[in-house]
């Protein structure tokens, strides 16, 4: 199939006559089974390619894409793309396509992921179901699998390819007023266990049978992984240094400086060998060991190309995220504090105000409360408005990291003083 | 075209107990303009088709983008693989499908000036003027205006003998100023949330004038006040602000698959259950929504659904009162239902048609009342334009909502500009407590755009609609 791509990438660089283009074609196989209320609700398959051209006369631009293959589709591909660029405005910022680079080579799809039939998949979701309908209760989720083929070239000698997989489930169970969910990423089915998703699942759905009402306030909590994710991911969408430098968040002047906590850390890794690792962004930058964040010290942030070349910076973008943990068990986090929440997942979270990096959003799936190191019983959900970076120096305790999606690993945590702001009605 | 008929007959002859398919090309021009930057000036051309197969009960949906027969005809045989996969997980006898007739119909969105034929640098030059305009008030750091325009070419053809030739499409320009200012920054947006017209649209909005007053309010919110402590207020909300709060309250809570459950895994589903049809007091006696896929102009009006249910006008919440959902042909049966209200839509051939908001408005106030009549009878209270921040749970009950611009009404006037202004509320409180809504000649449309839902997420579009109207004793205060 590579080869198939490289014809294409001949046709384009045999028939652009623009000063510069970036060629990339991103083709997808997929299929998606959607199950709610014990039965499969939509059940999707199907092939896809995104052929995407970029291409500049001087700093005059165009940019066209397209999902067909043929020669014919293609040459209107560049057409279209030049005539656009023909007849656009100068771009004061224009940066030049990316020169040849060496990018890592990354094994990020595995052979147990594209041998999965659909067979088994929905093999998978009768056992689920079986289980929700044993407890009484409903059971809703999503079973899918993806394969994708990413081709990058440009005028100026950048070539690059890779693949990678992705395996998916996920169960929310409910029943009268319990609502709880779990759910599985990774790119290698080969590490899935339905059992362990259940015992889990399970697990979850008995700790919540008996809630109590519990008032909004600032109060410690144990943040699970897949809760951490949703909010420091917004954490990190702001942390842009063009923005930042241009005095738009709440990172301006930080780079350098212990701006968080100094137990937290964040960066995106070629190390680890459970994450899917993009070799090389969207923009043609090459991934390399970053650390955004390193005990506390911001030492850089997503930089555009054309802002590291305005300010002679390194160009570099996230492509996964990893959050190192500690050793703490939740039940010694729970010892550490004389009371708190547990929280099972975020939701529905939005930025309140940009500058000040606030957040708002609200718990989901279950949220529990403890009280002299031992869980008491289920609270009622709960809104906050919190600002990330400010948690992570109210950081009291992290969990092993674990994966939460094919491509984020990071712990629980534990921390001080979290900002409720009022109780749901449920 | 000869692939329609192929892929009814390959259909019916391997023994679908209904099928359709959807042949979509998806067009979407795009230009980004950041501080006088081109940053982005794309056509993307999304061409393909979507096969349903419903059989025993049970869905399967196959896409392809090869247009060969051999294609066609393979993509039939495995949508209906699929569906036979999926029966194998049903419940009882599974899904039933709603009663419908067949049509042979066209559809065209109105368009004078479709914006995929004029120039190019057209479009540009009036996009850099509104952008020096903003970038000429000193203070403002940032400046950007998005222009987005999409078109949707759609055949259908089911075994019921429909066929259909739709062409929908719409045009959305945006504009915002951010202002820095002593350690903080704030924006101010113009956002009408698009709109089923073309080009022609565009020029009568006067964005230049436009470009100068949010630029002129983005330094003027800067500098603004903010609220601080939480307190009962009354609140005045602006059509536009009103359109994001029925989106999210009402367009939502009333999506008959949400109220099922289905769901339940990730954009949640409904407190407005079917026993609470016809008696739920979901809001005062003033509010009236109305679904309305027959909306001129509006962003959700396309003729049919992609269950190829035509377009309707209905009730959602009559006099306060819950009275009915947006259905489809397999949701609705699940309630009793004998038709759909026609809200199944898809976002390209690639995606499976889920069940979608109407275009849904707000009624204007029976009685005269002009908006400075409005604040001008409110002794204590803030006045919130545009939209902002918003965040409402997974049940639709309790939500927070920030907004764009805010003034404080004092005394039946607007005293003082304020910033980061949070209200919060939930069903049936906030519909509960609405008091007073101007009268039709302030009624306005607002489109949303990019509504994301379903797994795999898709993006749709359907327009609101509201004149000014005031909520009493709601939560209302400041950020942190």
């Amino acid at each position: 199939m590579k080869s198939k791509y490289e014809k294409i990438a001949e046709f384009v660089k045999k028939h652009v006559k623009a000063d510069d283009y970036s060629l990339r074609i991103a083709a997808r196989s997929s299929h998606e089974t959607r199950f709610a209320q014990n039965a499969i609700t939509q059940h999707i398959a199907g092939d896809n390619v995104d052929i995407d051209l970029e291409v500049a006369f001087g700093n005059k631009t165009g940019r066209c894409s397209i999902n067909q293959t043929d020669n014919e589709a293609l040459t209107q591909l560049i057409k279209r793309a030049e005539e656009m660029a023909a007849i656009n405005e100068p771009d004061p910022e224009y940066v030049e396509s990316a020169g040849a680079a060496a990018y890592p080579e990354l094994a990020n799809a595995s052979p147990a992921t594209l041998a999965l039939a659909p067979k088994q998949m929905v093999e998978i979701i009768r056992q689920s179901i079986a289980n929700g309908e044993k407890l009484g209760a409903t059971v809703s989720g999503m079973t899918e699998k993806h394969f994708m083929q990413i081709h990058a070239s440009t005028k100026n000698g950048f070539s690059g390819y890779h693949e990678l997989s992705e395996f998916g489930h996920s169960m929310t169970l409910k029943k009268e007023h319990i609502e709880t969910k779990v759910s599985f990423s990774s790119k290698d089915f080969g590490t899935f266990k339905l059992e362990e998703e259940i015992a889990q699942l399970n697990g979850q759905f008995q700790s919540l049978s008996d809630p109590q009402p519990f008032t909004a306030g600032k109060v410690p909590v144990i943040i699970r992984p897949d809760a951490l994710m949703e909010f420091y991911w917004f954490m990190l969408w702001m942390m842009n240094r063009r923005q930042s430098d241009e005095g738009l968040t709440a990172f301006t002047d930080q780079i350098g400086k212990k701006f968080m906590g100094e137990k937290f850390s964040l960066l995106s890794t070629l190390k680890d060998k459970e994450l899917v690792t993009a070799p090389f962004s969207w923009d043609n930058v090459v991934s390399e060991e970053t650390y955004w964040v390193r005990d506390g010290v911001v030492e850089t942030m997503p930089t555009p190309r054309y802002w590291a070349k305005l300010k002679n910076l390194k160009p570099a973008a996230p492509f996964n995220v990893f959050i190192p943990g500690g050793k703490a068990t939740e039940e010694e986090m729970m010892k550490l504090v004389p009371r708190g929440l547990i929280v099972n997942r975020f939701w529905y979270i939005r930025p309140v105000d940009m500058k000040t990096g606030e957040l708002t959003g609200m718990t989901r799936d279950g949220v529990l409360y403890f009280e002299d190191g031992k869980v008491k019983h289920a609270v009622n959900n709960l809104r906050f408005n919190e600002i990330p970076h400010d948690t992570t120096r109210r950081l009291l305790a992290l969990g092993e990291s674990v994966l939460t999606d094919s491509s984020v690993k990071l712990p629980a945590v534990l921390v001080d003083n979290f900002n409720f702001v009022d109780t749901t009605s449920f | 075209m000869k692939y329609l008929d192929i892929a009814m007959e390959a259909a019916k002859s391997l023994g679908a107990d209904y099928a359709d398919i959807r042949i979509q090309r998806s067009t979407t021009e795009t230009i980004y303009l950041h501080n006088l930057s081109l940053k982005n000036t794309s056509t993307d051309i999304l061409d393909g088709y979507g096969v349903r197969v419903f059989k025993d009960g049970a869905w399967g949906f196959a896409h392809s983008n090869v247009f060969t027969d051999d294609q066609v005809a393979a993509t039939v045989k495995r949508a209906l693989e699929i569906a036979r996969l999926s029966a194998k997980a049903k419940k009882g006898k599974g899904l039933v499908l709603a009663e419908e007739r067949s049509y042979i119909a066209s559809y065209r969105t109105p368009v004078k000036c479709d914006p995929f034929s004029l120039p190019l640098k057209e479009k540009v030059d009036l996009m850099l003027e509104v952008n020096r305009m903003m970038m000429s008030f000193e203070g403002i750091r940032q400046a950007v205006f998005y222009l987005l325009s999409h078109k949707d070419e759609k055949l259908f053809a089911s075994t019921l003998g429909t066929r259909l030739d739709v062409i929908t499409q719409f045009i959305d320009p945006m504009i915002t100023a951010t202002a820095v200012w002593e350690g903080d920054s704030q924006s101010r947006t113009f956002d009408e949330g698009g709109r089923a017209v073309g080009w022609e649209w565009v020029t009568e909005l006067g964005l230049l004038d436009k470009a100068k007053q949010i630029a002129e309010e983005a330094l003027i919110k800067v500098k603004a006040d903010t609220l601080k402590e939480e307190a009962r207020r009354t609140l005045i909300l602006d059509p536009n602000h009103l359109g994001l709060t029925m989106h999210e309250s009402v367009g939502h809570a009333t999506e008959l698959d949400r109220v099922l459950g289905w769901e339940a895994d990730y954009a949640g589903i409904s407190f407005a259950t079917p026993e609470k049809l016809g008696n739920y007091k979901y809001g005062s006696d003033l509010v009236n929504f109305v679904g309305d896929n027959t909306l001129c102009e509006g962003l959700a009006t396309a003729g049919f659904d992609d269950d190829g249910v035509p377009n309707q006008r209905w009730f959602i919440i009559r006099d306060g009162v819950l009275n009915e959902y947006g259905s489809t042909r397999d949701t609705a049966p699940q309630i009793g239902l004998r038709y759909s209200r026609g809200c199944n839509r898809a976002t390209s051939y690639l995606n499976q048609p889920i069940n979608r908001i109407p275009n849904l408005y707000l009624l204007p106030g029976e009685k005269e009342l002009t908006p400075a009549q409005l604040i001008g009878d409110t002794d204590d209270g803030v006045y919130i334009q545009g939209r902002g921040s918003f965040s409402i749970d997974q049940h639709r009950v309790n939500f927070q909502f920030g907004g764009d611009f805010f003034w404080e009404v004092k005394n039946g006037k607007l005293s003082r500009p304020l910033k980061k202004v949070l209200y919060k509320s939930c069903n049936p409180e906030f519909w509960g407590s609405c008091d007073a809504i101007c009268d039709e000649r302030f009624w306005k449309p607002f489109g949303v755009v990019n509504c994301g839902k379903g797994q795999p997420n898709q993006t749709g579009r359907m327009t609101h609609g509201a004149a000014p109207a005031r909520f009493r004793n709601i939560r209302v205060g400041g950020s942190q």
